[in-house]
C-alpha cells in the first residue's frame, strides 16, 4: 500500500472525503496532499538527531530500512551516519555495499587501534553519508560497556571537526536484549518497523513500552512488507487496523516488494534503482516525514478497478 | 471490403487511392459494357457459336451455327439471330464488334487480376465511400504519428541531436524531455480521479483513506503500556551464580549466562581510556603509540646489551677475582690485613691482591 501524500501539480491539494463519517473526530485535520519533489525537506528538531530504527522481532526490515532511509537522507542532502549496533551479527555493511571496506570498526577505537574517523567508512557516491559498525564477528564486547561507548561516539561525532552529522541512524539488533538496550542508550526518537502480522505487532508493542520506559517518546511506526491485494481480500490486516492496535502516528507504509532481494543481493540500496521501486518511492517519503518530523495522514486502500467503457479506447 | 483490408497501407502516399480511383473507373466502364454485352450473350445461349476473327481490319466472314432448341418453335424462330455475310456496307458494325473483341479481351485480363481487384470492380458507390473513409483514417492516423515526434527531432542540427550523442545530458537540461522516473509524483501512469479521492497506478486503483489515530487515542495507548509493561535499564551485569551486591536494585541486574557466545562481563578495557580513545581527533591511535614505544624500547635495550658484549676483558686482572683455594687462607688472611692498612692509591700487584676479597667490577658481576 503507498502512501500519496504527494499527488500531482505543484499546487496545493486538499482531499476531503465527500461523505463524511458519521462521528468525525473533532480533532481530525483535512487530509493535505502536496507535491514535495520540487523543494528540499525543511530539518525540523536539534542536529544530530539520534534514531533507533528498532522492532522487536527479527526478519521484519529493520536493516534494510535503515539502509534505504539512509541513502535518502543523503540524496535529499543531509549528512548521515549509520551505526550498526549488532554486536554478534553484522549486516547492514551488505546492504550498502560496503562490506570489504569495514577495516575498524568501534572494538578497535575503543582499544585504541585507531581513531573513529578511521572506523567510518565513507559511501563513495554519496559521501555525506557514513558507515560505522559497532564490531566485527567472533569479537566479544563487555556488557554494559556498550551503551556507555554509544554515548561516548554519539558525543564525539557530534564534537568532530567537520561539523556534527545531522542524523545518527543507530540499527537495533533484533529481540530486547543487551543489544537493543545497548542500541537504545543514546537515541532520542526510534522509528518502530512492523509487519501487518500478530507476532509482530505484539512484540511491536512491547518494545514500545520498553522505549517509553527508557524515556524515547518520540517514537513512530513503518509498516512493511504490505500486500494490498491480501488486505482487500482480508486476509491480512489493514495499515489502519494495525495504527489501531499499537496507536502509534505513521512514518511510512512500504509495500511487498521483490525489489528488496534482489537489491540486498547486489549491494545496492533500494531507493537508487531507476525506474524507481515501488517499495524504493515509499521509503523515499518515509525519509522525508522523518526530516519534518512529519507523519502520514492518509492511506491508500485497495478498491475494484472500474469498469473500462466503450471510448476508453481512445484515451477516456 | 475486403480488398481493402488486404491492401498493405505502408506509407501515407496517395498512389493506393490512386489505383483505387483507376480501377473504379475501369470498372465502372467495364459494367457499361457488359450490359452492351449482354445483348450478345443471349446469342451463347441460344446455342450459337459465334467465332469472330479480326485481323488489320479484313473483311472477315462469321459464320454463326444455328442449333436447334427445345423451345416454342415461334418464340426460337423469332429469336433467331441473322446470320450476316460481312460487306462494305455495315463497315460501323465490324468496327463495333472490333471493340467488343478489345472489351473481351479487356474482361479477361481484368479476370486475371489478384482478387482484390474484384471486389473493387463490384463495389458499389456506397462500400467505396466507406472504404475511402477508413483509408483517410488510417492517413490522419500517421501523420499524426509523425507530429507527436516533434518538429525538434526532425529538424537536423538541434540540441536534441547532442542529447541523442550523448554529449549532453538531457536530465540536466531544461529544455529537453525530462526523464519521467526523476519525477516519480508526477507520473503519467498515475492517474487521479478528479471527482472522488482515488488515484489508479499500475494497473490498480487506491483510495485514499484517513488517519483516524488521535492524540487522545495515542495517550490511551501510552497509559496502558505503562501499566503493562515495567522496565528499568539494567546497570549492573552479573555472571549466572555471583552474588548481588547489597546496595544495588535486583530490578537493575542482569544475568548473562557463562556460555554466551558474544557476552562478557569482565572488563579489560580502562573506561578511562576507552573514552580518550573515542574523543581522540589527531594523532596516533594509544595502542599503537604504546606497542610503538614498547618496541623503542626493547630495541634500546638490545642494543644496550649489544654494547656491554662487546667489552674486552683484561685476562691478567681476571685472575685477581679468582677464588682462592683454602691451603691459601692464612696468605689470604694476611693480604686482607695489608688491605685493611690506608691503601696507598698505587695499584698493588696481582700476587698481593687476592681475588676472592676485592669487590668484583660490574661488568663481571652482571651477566
Amino acid at each position: 500500500m503507498i502512501s500519496i501524500h504527494t499527488i500531482i501539480k505543484p499546487s496545493t491539494l486538499q482531499f476531503r472525503p465527500k461523505r463524511p463519517s458519521r462521528k468525525p473526530p473533532k480533532t481530525l485535520a483535512p487530509i493535505h496532499a502536496l507535491l514535495q519533489y520540487n523543494r528540499k525537506p525543511q530539518l525540523a528538531g536539534d542536529t544530530p538527531r539520534v534514531v533507533v530504527i528498532t522492532s522487536g522481532k527479527g526478519g521484519v526490515g529493520k536493516t534494510t530500512t535503515t539502509a534505504n532511509i539512509g541513502i535518502s537522507l543523503a540524496r535529499l542532502g543531509f549528512s548521515a551516519v549509520a551505526i550498526d549496533a549488532d554486536v554478534g551479527l553484522r549486516n547492514l555493511d551488505l546492504l550498502l555495499g560496503l562490506e570489504n571496506r569495514v577495516n575498524y570498526t568501534v572494538v578497535e577505537v575503543l582499544n585504541g587501534d585507531c581513531r573513529l574517523d578511521q572506523a567510518l567508512v565513507r559511501d563513495k557516491q554519496w559521501s555525506n553519508f557514513e558507515l560505522l559498525c559497532i564490531s566485527k564477528p567472533r569479537s566479544k564486547l563487555p556488557l554494559g560497556f556498550g551503551g556507555k561507548a554509544l554515548i561516548w561516539l554519539v558525543d564525539a561525532l557530534k564534537n568532530r571537526e567537520e561539523g556534527p552529522p545531522d542524523f545518527i541512524l543507530i540499527d537495533c539488533p533484533a529481540g530486547i536484549d543487551a543489544g537493543f538496550i545497548t542500541a537504545i542508550t543514546p537515541a532520542n526518537e526510534a522509528v518502530l518497523v512492523t509487519t501487518p502480522d500478530i507476532t509482530s505487532l505484539r512484540d511491536a508493542d512491547r518494545v514500545t513500552g520498553l522505549l517509553e520506559c527508557d524515556g524515547i517518546r518520540d517514537i513512530k511506526m513503518i509498516v512493511n512488507r504490505v500486500r494490498t491485494d491480501m488486505i482487500k481480500g482480508e486476509d491480512m490486516m489493514s495499515v489502519l487496523d494495525v495504527q489501531e492496535m499499537l496507536g502509534l502516528p505513521l512514518l511510512g507504509v512500504i509495500p511487498e516488494d521483490t525489489e528488496v532481494i534482489r537489491s540486498t543481493n547486489r549491494g545496492y540500496p533500494l531507493v537508487l534503482n531507476k525506474p524507481p521501486a515501488l517499495a524504493g518511492l515509499a521509503f523515499e517519503q518515509a525519509a522525508w516525514r522523518l526530516v519534518e518530523q512529519d507523519s502520514m495522514k492518509a492511506v491508500m486502500m485497495e478498491e475494484e478497478p472500474k469498469k473500462r467503457g466503450f471510448f476508453s479506447f481512445f484515451g477516456g | 471490403m475486403a480488398s481493402i483490408a488486404a491492401v498493405p497501407v505502408r506509407s501515407p502516399s496517395f498512389l493506393p487511392l490512386c489505383f483505387l480511383f483507376l480501377i473504379w473507373n475501369f470498372s465502372h466502364s467495364l459494367t457499361k459494357l457488359r450490359n452492351f454485352r449482354n445483348g450478345l450473350q443471349f446469342w451463347p445461349e441460344l446455342g450459337l457459336d459465334c467465332t469472330c476473327k479480326y485481323s488489320n481490319g479484313r473483311v472477315t466472314y462469321r459464320k454463326f451455327v444455328v442449333k436447334a432448341m427445345e423451345s416454342d418453335v415461334d418464340s426460337g424462330l423469332r429469336n433467331d439471330a441473322v446470320v450476316i455475310k460481312s460487306s462494305e456496307k455495315d463497315y460501323a458494325e465490324r468496327q463495333q464488334k472490333l471493340h467488343q473483341n478489345i472489351v473481351a479481351k479487356l474482361h479477361e485480363s481484368v479476370g486475371s487480376l489478384p482478387v482484390f481487384a474484384f471486389p473493387i470492380g463490384k463495389l458499389s458507390g456506397m462500400n467505396f465511400t466507406i472504404g475511402l473513409c477508413i483509408v483517410a483514417t488510417m492517413l490522419v492516423v500517421v501523420v499524426k504519428g509523425y507530429a507527436a515526434k516533434g518538429s525538434s527531432d526532425r529538424r537536423p542540427g538541434s540540441v536534441a541531436d547532442l542529447v541523442r550523442r550523448g554529449q549532453l545530458r538531457s536530465d540536466r537540461r531544461g529544455i529537453s524531455t525530462p526523464l519521467k522516473y526523476e519525477d516519480p509524483f508526477n507520473n503519467p501512469m498515475v492517474k487521479v480521479s478528479k471527482s472522488n479521492s482515488t488515484v489508479e497506478m499500475c494497473g490498480k486503483v487506491y483510495r485514499l483513506a484517513p488517519v483516524t489515530l488521535t492524540d487522545e487515542l495515542q495517550t490511551v495507548h501510552q497509559k496502558r503500556r505503562s501499566r503493562a509493561y515495567q522496565w528499568k535499564r539494567p546497570t549492573v551485569f552479573l555472571k549466572e551464580g555471583d552474588p548481588i551486591p547489597s546496595d544495588v536494585d535486583p530490578d537493575t541486574v542482569r544475568w548473562i549466562p557463562a556460555n554466551h557466545p558474544f557476552a562478557t562481563t569482565a572488563s579489560d578495557i580502562d573506561e578511562g581510556l576507552a573514552q580518550t580513545n573515542v574523543y581522540q581527533k589527531h594523532g596516533v591511535p594509544f595502542r599503537i603509540q604504546a606497542e610503538h614505544e614498547a618496541l623503542q624500547r626493547k630495541l634500546e635495550a638490545l642494543q644496550n646489551d649489544q654494547k656491554l658484549g662487546k667489552l674486552v676483558i683484561d685476562p691478567a686482572s681476571a685472575r685477581d677475582f679468582e677464588r682462592p683455594l683454602k691451603s691459601h687462607m692464612k696468605s689470604e688472611n694476611q693480604v686482607e690485613h695489608n688491605i685493611s692498612t690506608p691503601k696507598s692509591g698505587s695499584s698493588a700487584s696481582p700476587s698481593d691482591h687476592p681475588s676472592g676479597n676485592k669487590p668484583l667490577p660490574e661488568e663481571l658481576q652482571n651477566p
